[in-house]
């Protein structure tokens, strides 16, 4: 970057480099410390949990409070329906976003400006405007208590749709027509050569949807209430709430946290690439 | 293209629009509609009894309803301003540390800061709930190495409510930190070079080049940060439970609780009514504030 080639002298530019270092060191130790300790603490017996000067690092780690978590909760059931809940309704946001995204970028009709106005209005429309209504309309159509309660009113989203249609109208139109005078369908168009030259839009779409609905928590908490069958882990989680006190279940909450914290956070790692992209596109573009 | 694509137009929209529509427009022109009936969320639409604005001088009023709603709003107003005045300028100042290549390490950064937002915000306030720990909790303890004596954080009804921000804050800021680097990359390094060679300080720099250029960046950040914000709810629901004396009672948690748990759906419908009017009318209060600030 150029503006940092500024005047300074050499001295100053070595000051200059030891602030800005120290600055970094200090925000990544920040930033990382919460999540470092969630692991840490998880891996202490309860007796270290409760030392006091803390023991930071756990000498002898064990996974006795993983153990301990299965015991409380019904791990593997929660986190099963949280992958059901999360892979569902981002299978159903990709196809959505998809062909609304496509329409908007690539057809000329009316009421279109109409119609994309209204739909990213609700983009900036917090989730609890609606809550009271929608947790009626879902018992009214019988699907109180279940995952299907959970996933029919997530599977289109206006955020989908806007990036689709940012992306979709960079495809060249030529591609387009010359698949139609071949014959080919809007749909078979649609899958078989626009998703193709957008796949790293339709990744980072995947992704954003999958770790938002792995880790929402209000509506799953409104719709899905006493049926402990369907709970994603992070309602089931909510149970650990009564091992909160004291120091000694430190240790217990932790494991549960982790547990649920590793999915997104290992999606996140591996894929990053494409969240930060489609992060920058959405605004730049926006 | 014009007409012979009308059809599969329809075809492409139906789906999205129909579960947008039914969802969340549907439900949103019926919380509206229910914010003027005296209705129990436990029983059918049909059974509404139109009230007028009878909700909306209830929850202004002086009883523990209006009380508990003026509350909620207050609250609310104080958490979604401390996040945006926190965020905002801890966005650009970690979007400098990693856009600057005089020290490597910026995408290391980056990563770190933005692996925050992945985490479940009930983890979040698991975690946090702990780390706020008075005795035993790591920022106590360290808090004591520094001979700084220990703190109520969560405890207290005066540091409860700025301790959920805090949280809040550790969370999103990596979200924004990636926005301030969109927009720090939208200014050509140009005006660095010129701003350079006319002897400007690098402070000048950032005063004249780097924040106005980033101003339209920042007004999206501002945004998304209270509407953010005033969904607030996990650590509220899982920690405090909008206490201590309803020092974190925040108006994603009362509605829930008024609209659903107490099932007084008329009345939690004409809450969620001013906090939609409240959001609207903020946002256009930035816009306009940006737009004069703009034209000058």
């Amino acid at each position: 970057m150029s503006n940092l080639g500024g005047r300074l002298s050499r001295r100053g530019l070595m000051g200059h480099k030891a602030l800005v270092g120290t600055l970094m060191l200090l925000v990544a130790v920040a930033s990382a410390f919460p999540l470092i300790w969630m692991v840490l603490s998880s891996l202490k017996t309860p007796a270290e949990s409760m030392q006091i000067p803390p023991v930071w690092i756990p000498r002898t780690p064990s996974l006795e409070a993983y153990e301990k978590v299965s015991g409380v909760i019904n791990v593997s059931r929660s986190m099963w329906n949280s992958l059901l809940i999360a892979s569902i309704t981002t299978a159903g946001i990709l196809v959505t976003s998809m062909m609304a995204g496509y329409a908007f970028a690539k057809y000329r009709f009316r009421g279109r400006t109409l119609v994309f106005s209204v739909l990213i209005g609700t983009m900036f429309l917090p989730p609890i405007v609606t809550l009271i209504p929608l947790y009626r309309v879902i018992g009214s159509i019988g699907l109180n208590a279940s995952l299907a309660g959970v996933i029919l009113p997530n599977l289109a989203n206006a955020f989908g749709i806007f990036l689709m249609r940012q992306f979709i109208s960079g495809v060249p139109d030529d591609l387009i027509d010359a698949a139609r005078v071949d014959g080919a369908s809007e749909l078979l168009i649609l899958f078989k050569i626009v998703a193709p030259s957008v796949a790293p839009a339709i990744a980072a779409l995947a992704l954003f949807a999958f770790v938002y609905h792995w880790n929402s928590y209000l509506w799953p908490l409104t719709v899905l209430q006493g049926n402990a069958n369907a709970y994603p882990i992070v309602i089931s989680l909510s149970r650990l709430l009564s091992y909160n006190r004291g120091a000694i279940n430190t240790g217990l909450v932790m494991a549960g946290a982790t547990l649920a914290v590793l999915p997104p956070l290992v999606l996140f790692v591996f894929l990053q690439r494409f969240f930060v992209d489609s992060i920058v596109s959405s605004a730049v573009k926006g | 293209m014009t007409s012979s694509y009308r059809a599969s137009a329809g075809i492409m929209l139906a789906p999205a629009v129909t579960l947008i529509g039914v969802f969340v427009v549907i439900p949103m022109l019926l919380t509206v509609w229910l914010s003027f009936q005296d209705w129990s969320t436990q029983t059918p639409f049909s059974s509404v009894r139109f009230i007028g604005i009878d909700n909306f001088r209830e929850i202004f009023g002086p009883t523990s309803i209006g009380r508990d709603f003026k509350g909620a709003l207050v609250n609310t107003a104080i958490y979604t301003g401390l996040s945006v005045v926190l965020i905002l300028p801890l966005s650009v100042l970690f979007g400098l540390l990693v856009y600057q290549r005089d020290v490597g390490g910026g995408t290391a950064l980056r990563t770190v800061l933005f692996s925050t937002y992945m985490v479940p915000m009930i983890a979040v306030a698991l975690v946090w709930s702990k780390l706020y720990a008075p005795t035993e909790g790591p920022i106590n303890q360290m808090f004591s190495l520094a001979g700084v004596g220990p703190q109520p954080w969560l405890s207290s009804p005066r540091s409860a409510l700025i301790s959920i921000v805090f949280l809040n804050v550790w969370q999103q800021v990596g979200y924004f930190t990636v926005l301030a680097i969109a927009g720090l990359t939208q200014i050509p390094g140009s005006l660095y070079e010129a701003a350079t060679l006319d002897g400007a300080s690098r402070t000048e720099q950032f005063r004249f080049i780097t924040l106005p250029l980033l101003r339209r960046t920042l007004l999206f950040s501002a945004v998304i940060a209270i509407i953010n914000a005033v969904q607030v709810f996990e650590p509220v629901a899982l920690i405090t439970q909008g206490g201590p004396v309803g020092s974190t009672n925040v108006l994603t948690f009362h509605i829930r609780r008024v609209g659903i748990e107490r099932a007084q759906g008329g009345l939690g419908s004409a809450m969620a009514v001013m906090l939609m009017l409240a959001l609207i009318m903020v946002v256009c209060a930035l816009f306009a504030f940006m737009n004069r600030r703009d034209s000058e």
